[in-house]
């Protein structure tokens, strides 16, 4: 960057007024209150580390983030599977290819509590029809158990976020080089060890971002969560951020909820973090 | 040619700013802008979606007949919504006249807030015990909105078939006779179960049917609930029979069912026999079946074994608050609209005729009532046939939070009854230390 002149803090300010009135503010107020009583309505006391000791015995809130772990390995796993999977059908020469592109990414142009509605249909009705249809016992009540609930936010969220996920890998994989490919299948290499050896490393970037925006989401994931199971059968599906809200809410412990806020921040920003530095250092330079 | 560039940019800030200023401005005139016009202006915040059509429209002819008086009605429904939509409303600054508490742990809550309202007309004709929650000393900080009861709602026309007489059922073992009953007739009545029992709903099991037999516990008194240190589940025994009658009857999965499976997909359409719900359903069955709404249903009492067998629950669901930051104009007029609703004539009328409520006040004609199930709750409550609701003195979040999830987990097995009840006692004590 060349000199920076009165003009060019001119033009950035609306940006960093904005940035600093809608996120720097909040999180620094925020971090303030986790460590006060507030319950939302009178005037909060300081009382020091208290909310943060109490948070760590909270069996509730180390439930939900143990479940929110799970449900993120899995979903970061099958988001990633199906993204590349369906990339890879599409950038094949194929008529349908860009009729498919649209189909694949449709899923994400829905809102998540619209969504989360939709598949509790299908979860509620349409399993237990074909289950009662063909007589399979265990594709009735989903969402009444623990375990089948946990797998049906995991098919809700890679259904919707796989299409997304499919464009950015589609972007790289169009861009790795024909002239590579071609002498690789010239000096023999099979299909799929071009795939591993030449395509794999040269859209390494985008498992950077990818990896990021699947493991971000679904840690954050909220909306889905509530439409879909609510957090029930007995709080067994209730990610972090539904936990938070109910403290927050129905609790009437706004400062208490602000604190696993703050635990829940750092977790994710360690996390993404460290995911984006190790990924970038395994790129491959072209 | 500097310039050229220059003014297009400098056009962008200078409008930036002055949206910002704009911005800060309008404001600050907010607060007293309305009285401008020399308006009294009432801004109301309450929770009962269901009426608000027939409440905006009781508010417009008001308007009319006070001059110089402006009411605005804003409604959030829905349990935990509310509370969490008035929180943000408060903290907003944009503070409303008038909004509602549930019972003591919202007027702890909200003490700072709340005006006394022993003045008013309505709160000396407020029947007797409808104010025991919203007392402190001599301060009257709520009106009731109206009463509700609930118990086991049943299609008559099912009974009838079934060959069991509604009447006859006054005990818990009258109940299970006739469950087993209909279960055995399930077929040719084209039942898909007795009951419907929605336990994904944590207010039906951890609030309402809890109440029925944790009320009596306590004397059938809020504030002693409020006040309670911790909790016997004297009845517990009661409670896991009715409980388990339910749930061994119902349609299946429970634990995943909710409120309109049960009322509207279940019960509307004649496909289950009993469900646990209280007269605000009336509206939700008309709108599917207006034949079944009006002369299909009826209301069975929630048999506590020990106790009353024959009783309904009946109870104030919430309260008007006025609040008293407001300045002094604003509260009298907001008094001033809640006496003319619940003591005046036309306000009167429009309570039991356009809101369909039923009255928690005297000096109304009950036999206006037009709608099946509040007419039996408000028969209940003529035979002195009821059981208080407590369960706004339950500790924050126990009844829903803690109960109702543990209720969840017995239904699905996870957890055995000994030890949802020690569960939930130890929950109580350590939320009331």
């Amino acid at each position: 960057m060349k000199k920076r002149n009165l003009w060019y803090w001119l033009f950035l300010a609306p940006t960093l007024i904005a940035l600093a009135i809608v996120v720097i503010l909040p999180l620094i107020y925020g971090v303030y209150y986790s460590f006060t009583n507030w319950n939302g309505i009178e005037n909060p006391q300081f009382i020091g580390f208290e909310n943060y000791i109490n948070l760590f015995k909270d069996q509730e809130f180390l439930e939900s983030l143990w479940f929110t772990v799970k449900f993120t390995v899995v979903s970061v796993f099958l988001i990633n599977f199906f993204g590349l999977a369906l990339a890879l059908i599409v950038t094949q020469k194929m008529k349908t290819s860009n009729l498919l592109r649209t189909i694949f990414f449709m899923p994400n142009l829905i809102g998540g509590l619209i969504l989360g509605f939709i598949w509790q249909f299908i979860f509620l009705k349409v399993f237990s029809g074909i289950g009662e249809l063909l007589g399979i016992e265990s594709l009735q009540g989903w969402l009444s158990t623990s375990t089948t609930g946990f797998w049906a936010l995991a098919i809700l969220m890679s259904w919707q976020m796989a299409g997304y996920i499919m464009v950015i890998y589609i972007s790289y994989l169009e861009s790795v080089p024909q002239e590579l490919l071609e002498a690789a299948e010239i000096d023999g290499a099979n299909s799929f060890q071009r795939f591993m050896h030449i395509t794999f490393p040269l859209v390494a970037p985008a498992f950077t971002v990818s990896l990021f925006l699947t493991l971000s989401n679904s840690f954050k994931l909220y909306d889905q969560n509530l439409s879909l199971t609510g957090g029930g059968p007995f709080h067994s599906t209730q990610m972090v951020a539904m936990e938070i809200y109910k403290t927050a809410f129905t609790e009437n412990a706004m400062a208490y909820a602000q604190s696993k806020a703050v635990i829940f921040f750092i977790i994710v920003a360690a996390i993404s973090l460290t995911q984006v530095y190790v990924n970038k250092k395994r790129e491959v330079e072209m | 040619m500097k310039m050229k560039k220059l003014f297009p940019a400098m056009l962008a800030l200078l409008l930036l700013v002055s949206v910002g200023l704009v911005g800060c401005s309008s404001s600050d005139k907010s607060k007293g802008g309305s009285s401008s016009k020399g308006d009294v202006v009432v801004d109301i915040f309450q929770f009962k979606v269901e009426f608000k059509d027939q409440f905006k429209a009781v508010a417009k002819k008001y308007e009319d007949e006070h001059k110089g008086v402006k009411i605005n009605i804003t409604s959030v429904g829905g349990g935990e919504d509310y509370g969490a939509a008035l929180k943000s409303k408060f903290a907003s600054g944009n503070e409303p006249t008038i909004y509602n508490v549930g019972g003591p742990q919202d007027v702890k809550d909200w003490e700072t807030k709340l005006a006394d309202l022993s003045d008013t007309k309505a709160a000396s004709v407020a029947l007797d015990g409808t104010l025991d929650g919203v007392k402190k000393g001599n301060e009257v900080l709520g009106l009731p909105y109206n009463q509700e009861g609930y118990g086991f709602i049943y299609n008559t026309k099912v009974f009838e078939k079934a060959g069991i007489n509604p009447k006859d059922i006054t005990s818990f073992a009258k109940l299970q006779d006739a469950v087993k009953t209909l279960d055995n007739k399930k077929k040719e009545l084209g039942l898909k179960g007795v009951f419907a029992l929605p336990g994904k709903e944590t207010w039906v099991t951890g609030l309402h049917l809890s109440n029925t037999f944790l009320s009596p516990e306590f004397n059938g008194n809020v504030i002693d609930t409020f006040n309670a240190k911790k909790v016997d589940f004297k009845y517990g025994d009661a409670f896991k029979n009715v409980l388990d009658l339910e749930n061994k009857y119902s349609v299946q999965p429970t634990v995943s069912l909710d409120y309109s499976q049960q009322v509207e997909e279940l019960f509307s359409t004649g496909k289950v026999a009993m469900i646990q719900q209280g007269n605000w359903v009336y509206s939700s069955i008309a709108g599917i079946d207006q034949d079944l709404a009006d002369n299909g249903i009826g209301l069975l009492p929630i048999p506590v074994e020990g106790f009353k067998e024959d009783a309904i629950p009946v109870g104030v669901p919430m309260y008007w608050a006025v609040n008293k930051n407001k300045d002094k104009k604003e509260v009298e007029e907001a008094k001033k609209f809640l006496d003319w609703l619940y003591t005046s004539d036309a306000g009167k009328e429009a309570v039991i005729n356009d809101f369909k409520f039923i009255p928690a006040y005297d000096g109304f004609d009950a036999s206006k009532i037009s709608d099946p199930l509040a007419k039996a709750v408000y028969q209940y409550a003529q035979d002195g046939k009821t059981i208080p609701w407590v369960f706004m003195g339950y500790p924050t979040g126990w009844g829903q939070e803690k109960l109702g999830v543990d209720i969840q987990k017995y239904l699905s097995g996870e957890i055995s009854w000994d030890e949802l009840v020690k569960d939930s006692k130890t929950a109580w004590e350590s939320s009331r230390k």
